[in-house]
């Protein structure tokens, strides 16, 4: 029954969305040879967290639906991708033992379309002792960003709250002084994803606070008036979709919809959200975007949109992760084309991933690379989206994170001419 | 039911069989030596968390079997054996073993803390008492989290994540598995040479009767908190294996619940045998991979355990092993019978 | 110093649905002798069948009083079917039976419903009133409002009505209530009826004041059971002074630097305590 509703909300919100219906055009696949691939298949894996507190799987899925079409349409020179998807029920342990059965057992060459809170801390080891390259959908905790073998296509939710913030400040110019971020108490995940928001707005002369919570506590009510007796112009609720409807409702409790600015990162951008969190936020929250919104109706996003509606499920979501996973895949894919089909094996490819320095789609606001860094985070700009009539509606300007820690990345950026 | 030891629950008649028991012991070290090479990476990986699970269910057993006591904070104290494991391995480099010593140790101290309110009562108030003393750990460990390689008391690392170091022995899974099934089978060891000895005894006149123990001049006090300490010390142990195996542990993996699970595994198995924590550690991990691995929703464990604690307090009391107990002896009186009517 | 009103007036309401389920198991400990570790997960599928009536479009009223009526017949029926099968086993097994009672139907939850961003709306969510500086809605108010009803109509009850005379009977023997022709079993499942009503409203509250998820109000279960311990599962007006100091205290302690993100290990702290200030009686029995 979970599955009509967010069936029903697709259908209606793609009909709505691209009216015109321009993605029922064939999707463009690899080399779009039309002929099925039947060569020696290519191991892939990807590892998502499906059961658990949240069905976190929509990038995974929308790299099974594009490898499908792949392998549809000639396949990687003529040999298919075997993607294998596997669960790590939010468990570091179990993540850790679906890892080696991808790596070791399957002998797969390059992890795709990742996504999971505890796969990068868990698997970090193995990926580096391996040298297996991970092209993440979604990289969520820190760890996610600061290792060479692991290059997500979102932004992550520090980059997302920081953009967040500043979305909202450049709204109301002037207006906006003190920022409190709410964000769960998870390692590497809390104070660090919204350490780069408060970083900016004491940069702008400001103040900001962070408070962090347990998800385990039911008190929402609680940490919004902890919030709010930091007298704060605007609050990004930085958590997980499902912890951040019950901090919606103790705020909309106390009415302070009309008081505060309400923003949060890429983790609220889900099509069930406006919806879960009721008619009272209409118009009143900003939600950020790590790529471009869904109806940009640019030859990309459209192929996304025909990609899944061709080779993926209809109940899989059409959200930011799902666009993170297309390109995730699509990425590894084009790459593995450049490649002589008779000699990928993952230390050829994964040194091939290495070389990606610049990739282009029209879903990200720059340009996309891997690079040799010992850290990724390609992607730092993005729009943001507006909660209206039941919907997300986007605003079509990129915002380019201003958080202080990505100075690195720039200064890479330089080096291999994707920055000026 | 109150009665059994791990003694007198072997389905093994150790006296009359002196050969049957090396033969036993024999197997066993060509298992050891034969299992992990021809398991998939998968299931090495699967494997270390049963064994670890295993000693974690073997403490929860030993409580329960030897004093008839219930603790549900045992899985709380997984986590603090690992947290003292990671800690003193990343802050100080020494071998794994020191490590995973000083967290059970660690565990066991905390575990005698939490088997106080022992002292004076049991039954349901030290078991609600336990429960909250789990839900207390829960809070300490997911407010301060696992330790990654950073400095500072707490060991939170602001760069990358450092993995704890594995033992000299066992650096690959294959080894490690084969170290941890030496650990877990020391662990019986540790557990037989108390059940055997003097605390053993000790231990089963407490359960019988606290009056007719104290007449007999049984040091209650003394006894109950060792039982205690030493069911920490095998959690702490457990913690240290498990931390071990992944590299490091997740704030998120020590909830209540977790301790709730163990326990009622712990019943389902067997808590009177030496198969059923072996039962326990098997449910808690490998049927869950099972379940995964044929992409059926972990959610059916879920309701799978329920039901099997169910039918284990109602129908089984003595938990799969019993049932498996069972069987043998059906299965050796119709060979006996065959025998005798056969010449 | 930070201003502790709104945070008194937010913990209240919480306070109220602990003491909704605390009420719920020391009734029925009293009258069963059983600890209901499961009355968490009633409450929960309580939420869980009221949300899915008003999703499919269903009256909101309908909903409630149907997943009342859920939370009673599952739990009457484990009081029927299953528990006196362990009625000669010791306290604590039986607890542990209602322990995998919680395990089944958490598993059952999570399959069927899952875990997504929800949240249970009533219509008494968007009408509020404002008390010391807080906007209080009526759901709030009702919650704390019933919490005190509740705890007043059992105590009435088990005073005044014949049915409450038998409850009582056979929280003092069993056996000897038996002898004197209480039907055991009619009074047991009355029992397991009235907890089963309790632990529903207090779900259906906490789904609404905070959010609808199988673990998060299946666990909820654990400050109920801090609060029953403070009344020594006899008491009820202890229960609720129990119920009501966890749920203050831990949403006062929100604003409180350090210690605040401890907060959650309040429930903890009282029963532990609890159990200690009574072990200090010679009276006290403990099993």
């Amino acid at each position: 029954m979970k599955f009509k509703i967010s069936m029903a909300m697709v259908t209606g919100l793609l009909a709505a969305c691209v009216g015109n219906a321009a993605y029922a055009a064939d999707p463009k696949c690899g080399a779009s040879t039309g002929t099925a691939a039947a060569g020696e298949p290519i191991v892939i894996g990807g590892i998502v967290s499906v059961t658990g507190p949240d069905n976190f799987s929509s990038s995974g899925l929308a790299a099974a639906a594009y490898f499908k079409c792949l392998n549809a349409n000639g396949g990687v020179n003529g040999r298919p991708v075997k993607y294998q998807l596997e669960d790590d029920a939010w468990n570091p342990e179990q993540s850790s033992q679906v890892a080696v059965k991808l790596i070791r057992d399957q002998k797969a060459v390059a992890l795709v379309g990742n996504m999971s809170f505890v796969d990068c801390g868990a698997n970090q080891g193995i990926y580096e002792k391996e040298d297996i390259m991970v092209i993440a959908g979604v990289g969520v905790p820190r760890d996610c960003f600061f290792q060479k073998n692991y290059a997500p296509t979102n932004a992550g939710p520090r980059v997302s709250n920081t953009k967040a913030v500043m979305d909202v400040a450049q709204s109301y110019p002037g207006k906006i002084k003190r920022v409190v971020c709410i964000a769960p108490n998870i390692p590497n995940l809390g104070e660090w994803s919204c350490t780069g928001a408060v970083a900016w707005i004491k940069k702008q002369g400001g103040d900001g606070k962070i408070i962090t919570f347990d998800p385990g506590s039911l008190d929402a009510t609680s940490v919004v008036l902890e919030a709010m007796a930091f007298k704060p112009d605007v609050i990004s609720v930085g958590t997980p979709k499902g912890l951040a409807v019950p901090i919606f409702a103790a705020a909309e409790e106390q009415g302070l919809a009309d008081k505060v600015h309400f923003t949060g990162p890429a983790s609220l951008y889900n099509l069930d959200f406006p919806r879960a969190i009721g008619k009272y936020w209409d118009g009143k929250v900003t939600v950020d975007m790590e790529l471009k919104a869904a109806d940009a109706a640019t030859p990309d996003m459209q192929n996304w949109l025909a990609v899944m509606e061709k080779y993926g499920q209809a109940s899989d979501p059409r959200d930011t992760f799902s666009q993170a996973g297309y390109l995730a895949a699509r990425v590894t894919a084009e790459t593995l084309m450049k490649m002589d089909a008779a000699k990928i094996d993952r230390r050829s490819v994964t040194a091939a991933l290495r070389n990606i320095k610049r990739f282009e789609s029209d879903m990200w606001c720059s340009p996309w690379y891997v690079g040799d860094g010992s850290r990724h985070n390609a992607n730092h700009a993005g729009p943001v989206s507006l909660v209206k009539d039941g919907k997300l509606v986007p605003k079509q300007v990129c915002i380019e994170s201003e958080d202080p820690e990505l100075d690195d990345v720039h200064a890479y950026e330089k080096t291999i001419g994707i920055a000026k | 039911m109150a009665d059994q030891s791990l003694e007198v629950a072997s389905p093994i008649p150790t006296a009359r069989l002196p050969l049957g028991v090396a033969a036993l012991y024999a197997a066993a070290l060509v298992g050891l030596y034969l299992l992990p090479a021809a398991l998939s990476d998968y299931w090495l990986r699967t494997l270390i968390s049963v064994s670890a699970l295993t000693v974690a269910s073997l403490s929860v057993s030993l409580l329960f079997a030897q004093l008839g006591m219930v603790s549900l904070a045992q899985f709380g104290l997984l986590g603090v054996g690992g947290w003292f494991a990671l800690r003193i391995s990343h802050g100080l480099g020494v071998p794994f073993e020191l490590a995973l010593l000083t967290g059970g140790v660690a565990a066991a101290l905390v575990g005698l803390v939490i088997g106080l309110p022992a002292l004076r009562m049991r039954g349901l108030y030290l078991a609600i008492i336990t429960l909250m003393m789990a839900g207390a750990i829960q809070v300490l460990i997911s407010a301060f989290g696992f330790p990654d390689g950073g400095s500072g008391i707490l060991g939170k690392s602001t760069g990358t994540r450092v993995m704890m170091a594995r033992p000299f022995l066992a650096q690959n899974d294959e080894a490690y598995l084969r170290y941890a099934l030496v650990i877990a089978g020391l662990c019986y060891g540790l557990v037989l040479l108390h059940v055997r000895g003097r605390p053993g005894r000790a231990w089963a006149m407490i359960r019988r009767s606290e009056v007719c123990a104290f007449a007999g001049g049984v040091n209650i006090v003394a006894y109950k908190v060792w039982a205690f300490a030493l069911a920490g010390f095998l959690a702490g142990i457990a913690g240290g294996l498990l931390a071990g195996g992944v590299g490091q542990l997740d704030a998120s993996a020590f909830p209540a619940s977790q301790s709730i699970m163990l326990f009622a595994l712990t019943i389902v198995g067997g808590a009177y045998s030496w198969i059923g924590p072996i039962v326990a550690g098997l449910l808690l991990r490998a049927f869950p991979a099972l379940l995964n691995d044929f992409r059926v929703d972990g959610n059916i464990a879920t309701m799978v355990f329920g039901i099997g604690l169910l039918h284990a307090l109602i129908t089984a009391p003595h938990g799969v092993a019993g049932q498996l107990r069972d069987l043998v002896g059906t299965v050796r009186r119709l060979l006996g019978g065959k025998r005798k009517a056969g010449p | 110093m930070p201003d502790f009103t709104p945070f008194l007036v937010a913990g209240l309401a919480t306070a109220a649905t602990y003491v909704l389920s605390g009420v719920g198991i020391v009734v029925l400990y009293r009258a069963s002798g059983v600890v209901n570790f499961a009355q968490g997960a009633v409450g929960a599928l309580a939420a869980f069948t009221s949300w899915s009536i008003v999703e499919r479009g269903g009256p909101a009223e309908l909903s409630w009083i149907a997943g009342i009526a859920a939370a009673a017949a599952i739990s009457f029926f484990y009081g029927r079917a299953i528990a006196p099968r362990l009625a000669y086993s010791d306290p604590v097994m039986r607890a542990v039976a209602t322990l995998s009672f919680a395990l089944i139907l958490l598993g059952f939850m999570g399959y069927v419903w899952g875990e997504a961003p929800r949240r249970l709306r009533l219509p008494t969510d968007t009408m509020s009133f404002e008390l010391l500086g807080v906007r209080i809605t009526m759901t709030r108010a009702i919650a704390f409002g019933l919490g005190l009803l509740a705890t007043a109509a059992v105590m009435v009850f088990l005073a005044c009505s014949r049915l409450g005379l038998q409850m009582r009977a056979l929280a003092s023997s069993r056996e000897l209530s038996a002898m004197l022709g209480v039907r055991v079993f009619r009074v047991d499942g009355w029992a397991w009826v009235i907890s089963g009503v309790l632990a529903g409203v207090s779900g259906i509250l906490l789904a609404d004041l905070q959010r609808l998820s199988g673990q998060a109000l299946t666990f909820a279960v654990i400050p109920a059971i801090a609060a029953s311990v403070v009344g020594r599962f006899a008491s009820l007006p202890a229960t609720v002074a129990g119920g009501l100091a966890i749920g203050v205290c831990e949403a006062l302690l929100t604003p409180v630097p350090i210690v605040g993100p401890f907060r959650t290990a309040v429930p903890f702290l009282f029963a532990v305590g609890a159990m200690f200030w009574m072990q200090r009686r010679i009276a006290f029995v403990y099993r």
